[in-house]
């Protein structure tokens, strides 16, 4: 079976040759978005992606003037506002104190997607710093790095959440503490798919070459070992958005997260809970909200690991 | 054609890809009688060990499909018989060894268990007989202390080793056939004559036919009867042998035979790599799918597909001037020059 | 392999030290008040306060705190919780039971149908059950845990009156019954996972060498895959499902509270908004002992299940 694979045209393994890595590495992207596009799931997803994308950004131009605003709420003859089932004026209805859902469920995703997106950039930077420093040295801060990864893990990941928010005062709460703590939190896992890509990337002979013609740490590490194991991190960055996403959720469903009142997907299911039995639409919508979004990104990414080639543990 | 153990005639075997149908065996033929050995070589691709696998039916189907041909065991068709039957032959009639023997072994059971399984399977063995069985086999194959090292598992054994494992499951039913794909491809140079050794004992004492599947014309100089020369899929040039190493009769086994290191250390010579690469089999080349890659090349040897013809005395070559012996003597004087 | 359990268990005490400092260097920076909190309304006297704050430690600096607390954790004492009055240990010796009854239930859930599907999957792969079993396991991994109970409340709950949606027991349903839901909810997203480890798993030992060689010696398919395929491929899973069990013995803080079951998480998730430092520590810590003891289980498991791994010593020797 191995004969007819080997003698196909395969993609070539990356060069080292520094004046062709550019165009390599063009070539190597360009296969990589066209195996995408060719995987439907994953369009979707992007597409699904991009219009949920362009609504948070575009919010403020159209949804306050024709949906009303998902914050403030008249509190003159609401009553007959109250929890309304869908219409053509309020098409995901009105949530318990008459505020139109739909305008709640879209500036939601400006929350999700900001803690989601931001949480992971800063996962990344730690992670990838740790990861790096910990391949590239070995030894004891190895070891160290490692520990400290453990230590993070073995804590149950939503207590540990739960813990430093509470530390926080009322007047302090808000999107910076929720990205930074889920951010905290995800560097080790960040930090170990890092460390193996690159501790792989290093045994390959390029690098033993570069070593052997004096490169500099630095420039090996930027240069050589980079640009090779940065297929597995964009393939985990993409998932761990949905799992961020998923975690400010909870997060804020179990009133650490953003503000009461404030258009979290998770706090209006928290809100909209007592009002299960008469219109379950308040805690529906907002929950399918969460599930299309955190599953466009885990098939996403699915797909770009599937067109980048990157063998990953499920 | 009594005597007749093995014959392979016409077989082709493709894959359904999504990029194109892959013709990685089409149209190769060759009979092997009992005892004997063939060498059946070519480089990576060009569908030797699919050949084998297709006879073994250990191809997944799909992607796989036979688009034609037969493989004849003892007179019955391996291809058509049922699954049961197929089955009772591997491991017990034919018998396989591989070119990894690092992952060819599985990492989670005991050496002796796996060469104990084929002995509970085919021969009703209780499992304290094949066991038995396995360390005497493991013995057999040149294993110290194989009482004891029976019961290690496969990474505490080295590679040259292991395959030796593989030989001792390989022949622990008596096997008619033994079909061995690039067994020494994977070991030290110093293992690998070691293990050519031990296969060719093997075979003095049990009477096993081989096939040994190589991209080493070295490899089968001193123990193959016959050899089978492959390229892209097809067969190019078939014979004893002397035939193919004294009169090689296509300009692929020419290549094959100057890439070989000369002992010769009066003469100096430079090893001769044939050009270019193996074609994709997505997309032969049309006419003889060598021409790309031949330095004799014709015109017509780019519209016309050659068959294989007979030289005389059962010598085949699918080159279309292979009979012709001024053609020869030019290619002689070319290679010369280019030398 | 009795070195091999020892050294785990050696990495096992600067992991409990790590965590539990870092603890206590965020509790004390907590803002909250526990004593203010527990006298509620009520203005104390400045010498109730401070003899209050006295009484459970909270006037000492927050290292001879740790101190203290280590010490009293070797004689199996937890401390008194501040919110109620009783004992640590009192509280999570009642409420371990539920938390470790709806892990074992999830985790069976887990196993049975995780592995199941996975198996299933890979078989008949590109089949109708394969993509079937990707799409919903695709699903359930982006389902938010919390919505997924509340929806499961609304349908068997409040649609259908077949199953109870709150507590653990009650006059009207069976215990039992109490169980399937949070259950179900807890074991949802590892169940998923799980089927995909199993299923890609499986497809990758499929495509191994020595599954070749087996094939090769004439074994049946059936053979192949229980004895030569499942024995390489369960070996993550188990990995997989023994994590994860130590994480639901953790006390699953969102479906407790979701269901109001009685367990660990959602005791300490009471207890941290009400400024309860004791409970918190004492829940933490034996959270920690489960999780990590449940960890070295499966590192030996791991080791027990693969001999690269036992034998690792003797390889290089």
């Amino acid at each position: 079976m191995k004969d007819y694979r080997s003698g196909m045209p395969s993609t070539p393994p990356f060069q080292p040759d520094e004046q062709h890595a550019g165009h390599e590495n063009r070539t190597l992207w360009g296969d990589a978005w066209n195996r995408l596009r060719k995987n439907r799931l994953a369009v979707i997803a992007l597409m699904w992606l991009v219009i949920v994308t362009a609504a948070a950004i575009s919010a403020d131009f159209w949804v306050p003037q024709v949906f009303g605003s998902p914050t403030v709420f008249s509190t003159s003859g609401a009553a007959e506002l109250r929890l309304k089932p869908p219409t053509l004026a309020h098409p995901m209805g009105t949530d318990d104190v008459g505020r139109d859902l739909f305008a709640r469920v879209i500036y939601g995703s400006r929350i999700s997607l900001t803690v989601g997106v931001l949480a992971v950039v800063v996962s990344l930077v730690i992670g990838l710093i740790l990861g790096s420093l910990s391949a590239f040295y070995g030894g004891i801060l190895d070891a160290f790095i490692m520990r400290i990864a453990d230590i993070f893990l073995a804590f149950p990941y939503i207590l540990f959440a739960i813990l430093l928010l509470s530390v926080l005062p009322d007047n302090l709460r808000g999107i910076t503490p929720v990205f930074l703590t889920i951010g905290i939190l995800g560097w080790p896992s960040i930090a170990r798919v890092f460390r193996s890509s690159v501790l792989s990337v290093k045994e390959n002979d390029y690098v033993e070459a570069g070593r052997a013609l004096g490169a500099s740490d630095i420039r090996l590490m930027l240069r050589h070992i980079l640009p090779n194991a940065v297929a597995p991190i964009i393939v985990y960055g993409t998932m761990s958005v949905g799992g961020a996403i998923l975690t400010e959720a909870a997060l804020s469903f179990l009133g650490l997260g953003l503000p009461p009142g404030s258009p979290s997907w998770g706090g209006m299911i928290q809100d909209g809970r007592i009002y299960l039995t008469s219109s379950p639409g308040v805690v529906l919508w907002p929950g399918l909200a969460i599930l299309s979004t955190v599953l466009a990104f885990t098939l996403l990414g699915d797909g770009i690991r599937d067109a980048l080639d990157v063998k990953m543990k499920d | 054609m009594a005597g007749e153990l093995l014959k392979v005639d016409d077989l082709k075997m493709h894959f359904h890809t999504r990029d194109g149908v892959v013709k990685a065996v089409d149209g190769v033929s060759y009979t092997l009688n009992p005892g004997e050995t063939l060498g059946v070589v070519g480089e990576s691709g060009s569908g030797k060990s699919v050949t084998a696998l297709t006879m073994m039916r250990l191809i997944p189907m799909p992607p796989g499909k036979i688009e034609g041909g037969e493989v004849l065991f003892k007179g019955e068709s391996m291809l058509t018989m049922k699954e049961e039957q197929v089955r009772d032959i591997r491991g017990n009639r034919i018998a396989m060894i591989f070119q990894d023997p690092m992952t060819s072994l599985n990492p989670v059971y005991r050496i002796g268990h796996q060469i104990a399984e084929p002995l509970i399977t085919h021969k009703g063995m209780s499992k304290k007989e094949a066991h038995a069985r396995a360390v005497e086999l493991l013995e057999m194959v040149g294993i110290p202390n194989a009482a004891s090292r029976a019961r290690d598992y496969p990474h505490q054994f080295s590679g040259g080793m292991r395959q030796r494992a593989m030989i001792a499951m390989a022949l622990s039913c008596d096997p008619d056939v033994l079909i061995a794909d690039e067994p020494t491809t994977a070991l030290d140079v110093t293992i690998q004559a070691q293990i050519l050794e031990l296969m060719q004992a093997l075979q003095k004492r049990t009477g096993t036919a081989i096939i040994m599947i190589t991209h080493d014309l070295g490899v089968v100089a001193d123990i193959a009867n016959n050899i089978l020369v492959m390229y892209a899929g097809r067969a190019v040039e078939y014979g004893s042998t002397d035939q193919v190493f004294y009169e090689p009769s296509h300009p692929y086994t020419w290549g094959l035979m100057d890439s070989l290191p000369t002992h010769d250390l009066t003469e100096k010579s430079t090893l001769c790599p044939i050009e270019g690469q193996p074609p994709s089999l997505l997309n032969v080349p049309s006419g003889c799918p060598f021409n790309p890659r031949c330095p004799y090349v014709k015109e017509e040897c780019r519209t016309t597909v050659p068959e294989l013809r007979d030289l005389g005395d059962g010598h085949l070559s699918a080159c279309l001037f292979a009979a012709d012996p001024d053609f020869k003597r030019s290619a002689a004087d070319c290679a010369g020059v280019t030398r | 392999m009795f070195r091999y359990i020892l050294k785990r268990f050696a990495q096992f005490i600067p992991v409990f030290i790590g965590v539990t400092l870092l603890l206590f260097f965020i509790t004390t920076i907590l803002p909250g008040d526990p004593v203010a909190l527990r006298a509620g309304e009520k203005k104390l006297s400045p010498a109730v306060y401070a003899e209050m704050r006295h009484a459970f430690g909270l006037d000492k600096p927050w290292y001879v705190q740790y101190v203290n607390y280590l010490g009293d954790l070797t004689q199996g004492d937890l401390g008194t919780s501040i919110a109620s009055g009783r004992k640590v240990e009192v509280i999570f010796k009642e409420t371990y039971p539920y938390t470790l009854k709806l892990a074992l239930a999830a985790i069976t859930l887990e196993i049975l149908v995780g592995i199941g599907a996975g198996l299933i999957s890979a078989i008949k792969q590109y089949t109708f059950w394969d993509t079937l079993v990707t799409l919903s396991t695709s699903i359930l991994v982006a389902l938010p845990v919390f919505w997924l109970g509340i929806m499961l409340q609304y349908v068997f709950g409040i649609q259908l009156h077949i199953l109870p949606i709150s507590g653990a027991s009650s006059a009207r349903f069976s215990d039992f019954a109490h169980l399937v839901l949070p259950a179900i909810t807890l074991a949802s997203v590892s169940t998923a996972y799980a089927a995909r480890i199993m299923r890609s798993q499986l497809l990758e030992v499929q495509s191994q060498d020595y599954v070749r060689t087996a094939y090769a010696k004439g074994l049946s398919p059936t053979r192949v895959l229980w004895g030569h395929e499942m024995k390489n491929a369960l070996i993550p899973v188990v990995t997989f499902v023994g994590l994860d069990l130590g994480a639901m013995l953790s006390g699953a803080i969102l479906t407790e509270t979701i269901f109001n079951w009685p367990g660990v998480g959602f005791t300490i998730y009471k207890a941290i908004g009400q400024r309860d430092f004791p409970v918190v520590f004492g829940g933490v810590t034996i959270v920690l002992f489960a999780v990590l003891f449940v960890n070295l289980l499966v590192d030996v498991s791991y080791a027990f299940l693969d001999p690269r791994i036992r034998f690792g010593d003797a390889s290089e020797g």
